[in-house]
């Protein structure tokens, strides 16, 4: 379980993407991910992966395991999505498109190849804009930010914050309840019904266990004073400065050019 | 003393919702500057009850009946805000995962003091003294989940002395730890006891330690009212039969005391700690010298066993998630012992022992249990609950440290009834074993009940209960007595003693050396995944792989054998050669 908290040392100066506010680059690529599910064609999705890649190639701290997402994983999920959906698609809606591949009376058209590349390049397109905020952005500064900057209450915020640590938790819980549920010969039998049937009972011990624990997690926060107060002492200023306001505009704008130049987002 | 009391309780009544009748009742007292107060009790006596209203969570947090006053530095505990409370009470929590909020020590550290909206300037130098005190401030940029147990815990009392607040709560501080975690601790609450016009409220069962540091003791008993109040030796010196005889704990030097003078050594006051037993033994000398002479000859408590081993590992290793936890181990468990295995957290003594029971399969090597390789998923199963052999008994009942983990069935009959259904035991034998096992466990008017609404000594012999009922040849124990009282401590023991004498053998992770010297015929030292020694408890303990606890070297060599425990009547020959360094 990776630690969603991960003391990092700070980043470089030229990893400028570090630098900017969370809500900034979450702000900058939100409606192009979501304008992006309504594209259909090819030339946008790839314009967008290309100023998704320039920025996070110009603007991250780059390790091994980035380079492998964003020149193995990414490319090789476009390459599985787009040929099975190119499986999916119906026949009868491309067959006026030049035929590629024919194998008995099965017919691979190029109509239903672009289809499929399209989606897999939208899907794509969208992940490569997430990475922009989610490669560089924690989770404690984005509560931070949207407490300072959008005025969430620091209650929601960081109880949230505080729900992260359960998970490795319960994981580990979850796996010492199997075990247990296993040496007491449990349910046997395959299958599926027989896994939901086990899947039920580990249900209860591990909600008495979960209730407990939080229990104790929001007694440890009251008497810490947690909520007594509207407001709190914030140690670590997330600052939204002109820089941020540079980045998201120019963002915005670049998006809408793009948008603009490829509508109306056919194939 | 006639400064204001920092803390003073009156009349204090609390009855929990849903409750049959009060946890606490008729409790007052008034806490001064500069006490270190210990709060004892048997389970169940609304020790942690009090510790909660005595810091407002209840009835801010916590809703229960509350009858009576609370004050705290003059505020009312039930109608001040939590806010100007949290200035002036901290509470340390038994579990010390649960009291992790952030992700670095420092923002811990810093947590109340910016709820309370200290400016920056001050949140940060009081908490750099605060983590300087507990000797954790190098380690500030840390994710707090990486500290040890004591560790975390020191996290905790640093994040209690940053706010300042002169009345400092602790409730089973060191309950969760290992004996490192538990010193490392109590070193720590030392250094801060009785300084800066502070009073502590400790409930802790660590009496040893605890002594040290406490002047005064409050005792409840199960119906949650105070029986004794006053100096902390004098009452434990006092009135120790009563408390033993309420299930709770007594320093192990007192225990030790009275067994000697169960044996005829009068030892008077009762000692509380090994130096007083050293001493009032050594005020005594013809009377010990007599004992000496008419007490059994040493023997050794295991005449040599030529049986074979019942369960054997050879090259077995063991790793979780391809990380390795146990390297290359050879171990015999001797037939019908009670083998201990000890070591620090993280050392591997679960998963050996769930290795060595078949629970998980090895990585290399080989585990044979009487015969059989449970290597194979078929043979685990049938070894572990005994499915596919109607008539041949199980070999091996598996208890978990947590026993909510393992329960599966509704009701405690049912959950009794599994591992016999399992085996397709006729339904009239099931009902007669069932009804036995109930009746041997005191369950009986608990039948019907769920499983989960027990009380945890209850769950605790529910889920032994359901490892024996298929009589197992082999019970393997995850801490056993992790979080249980004296009572029910002893009792557990003395079933494993009983179950011993039947021919079962008892395998036991444990951290508690005490049980260790005093029950466990053999012993198995793991530390970083390999076994370092293993053998009888008495020849760990004479060539020095075990330490004898204090208590136990401030006896006589003559007389140890006197106090009745495998591995100290091995010990007595050479303990001449330990002796004098003390």
């Amino acid at each position: 379980m990776s630690d969603p908290y991960a003391g990092r040392s700070p980043a470089p100066a030229h990893a400028w993407l570090h630098h900017l506010n969370p809500l900034a680059k979450l702000g900058a690529v939100l409606p192009a991910m979501v304008l992006l599910l309504f594209v259909r064609d090819l030339a946008t999705p790839i314009a967008f992966l290309a100023l998704a890649y320039a920025v996070v190639l110009s603007g991250t701290r780059l390790t091994a395991r980035i380079w492998a997402v964003l020149l193995l994983a990414i490319p090789g999920g476009v390459l599985v999505l787009s040929l099975s959906m190119a499986l999916w698609t119906d026949p009868a809606q491309v067959a006026a498109t030049p035929v590629v591949l024919r194998i008995g009376g099965w017919t691979l058209y190029t109509g239903a190849l672009a289809a499929g590349l399209a989606t897999g390049l939208r899907l794509a397109a969208i992940l490569a804009l997430a990475l922009i905020s989610g490669l560089t952005t924690t989770g404690p500064d984005l509560v931070r930010a949207g407490v300072q900057q959008l005025r969430i209450p620091y209650r929601f915020g960081y109880t949230a914050l505080a729900a992260y640590r359960f998970v490795p938790r319960f994981g580990y819980e979850l796996g010492v309840i199997r075990t247990a549920h296993r040496v007491r010969g449990t349910h046997g039998g395959h299958g599926p019904f027989a896994r939901i049937a086990r899947g039920w009972g580990y249900i209860v011990p591990l909600l008495a266990s979960a209730i407990r624990h939080a229990e104790r997690v929001a007694l440890a926060m009251d008497s810490r004073a947690f909520g007594a107060h509207p407001v709190r002492t914030e140690r670590h200023q997330v600052p939204f400065r002109t820089r941020d306001v540079v980045f998201l505009v120019l963002m915005l704008a670049a998006s809408a050019a793009v948008f603009t130049l490829f509508f109306p987002w056919r194939l | 003393m006639h400064a204001a009391p920092l803390l003073s309780v009156r009349d204090l009544m609390i009855t929990h919702r849903g409750a049959s009748g009060p946890a606490v009742q008729d409790v007052s007292f008034d806490v001064h500057a500069g006490e270190v107060v210990l709060l004892l009790g048997p389970s169940g006596s609304g020790k942690s009850t009090l510790a909660l209203a005595l810091s407002g969570l209840i009835p801010h947090s916590l809703d229960a009946a509350v009858a009576g006053t609370v004050t705290v530095c003059g505020h009312d505990a039930a109608t001040t805000p939590i806010a100007t409370l949290s200035s002036v009470v901290s509470t340390v929590f038994q579990d010390p995962d649960a009291q992790i909020i952030t992700g670095s020590v420092l923002d811990d550290a810093a947590f109340a003091l910016e709820n309370l909206r200290l400016p920056v300037s001050e949140v940060l130098s009081r908490a750099e003294a605060a983590l300087r005190r507990m000797g954790l401030w190098e380690r500030r940029t840390d994710n707090p989940d990486r500290l040890s147990g004591g560790g975390k815990q020191r996290l905790a009392i640093a994040s209690a002395l940053a706010t300042g607040s002169p009345v400092l709560i602790l409730d089973e501080p060191t309950a969760n730890l290992d004996p490192q975690g538990t010193a490392d601790v109590h070193a720590a609450l030392a250094d801060i006891a009785g300084s800066e016009g502070r009073a502590i409220i400790l409930v802790e069962h660590d009496l040893d330690a605890a002594l040290e540091i406490a002047t005064r003791a409050i005792v409840l008993d199960d119906s949650g009212r105070v029986v004794f109040d006053g100096p902390a030796r004098r009452i434990l010196r006092e009135h120790a039969e009563e408390i033993l005889a309420l299930g709770a704990w007594l320093p192990a030097a007192a225990l030790v005391a009275r067994r000697l003078r169960a044996a005829g050594i009068p030892i008077e006051p009762l000692p509380l700690t090994a130096t007083e037993l050293r001493e009032a033994l050594a005020s005594q000398p013809d009377t010990v010298a007599r004992a000496a002479q008419s007490a059994p000859p040493a023997q050794s408590a295991h005449p040599a066993l030529v049986a074979a081993p019942i369960i054997t590992a050879r090259g077995l290793a063991v790793a979780r998630r391809r990380t390795p936890v146990l390297h290359d181990i050879d171990l015999d468990i001797e037939a019908a012992s009670i083998t201990a295995v000890i070591g620090p957290n993280g050392a591997g003594k679960t998963t050996l022992v769930q290795a060595l029971a078949g629970v998980l399969a090895p990585s290399r090597g080989r585990v044979v249990v009487d015969g059989i390789d449970p290597s194979a998923a078929s043979a685990r199963t049938r070894l572990l609950s005994g499915r596919g052999e109607p008539a041949g008994p199980a070999h091996i009942g598996f208890v978990f440290q947590n026993p909510e983990h393992q329960f599966i069935a509704h009701t405690v009959f049912d959950e009794l009834a599994h591992g016999l259904r399992l085996r397709r035991t006729p339904p009239a034998e099931i009902a007669q074993r069932v009804g036995r096992m109930l009746q041997r466990f005191r369950l009986v008017d608990k039948a019907d009940v769920h499983p989960f609404l027990l009380s945890g000594g209850e769950k605790r012999r529910l889920s032994v209960g359901t490892a024996l009922i298929t009589r197992p040849r082999i019970l393997v124990l995850d801490e056993p007595t992790f979080g249980q009282d004296r009572a029910r401590a002893e009792e557990l023991l003395a079933l494993f003693h009983e179950l011993r004498a039947e021919g079962t053998t008892i395998l036991l992770v444990t951290h508690d050396m005490d049980l260790v010297i005093r029950h466990a015929s053999h012993t198995v030292l793991v530390d970083d995944g390999r076994v370092i020694a293993s053998g009888p408890t008495s020849e760990l303990v004479r060539d020095a792989m075990i330490p004898l606890p204090e208590t136990y070297l401030a006896v006589p060599p003559g007389l140890r054998v006197l106090l009745g425990d495998h591995a100290v009547r091995g010990s007595s020959d050479v303990q001449t050669t330990v002796e004098p360094e003390s």
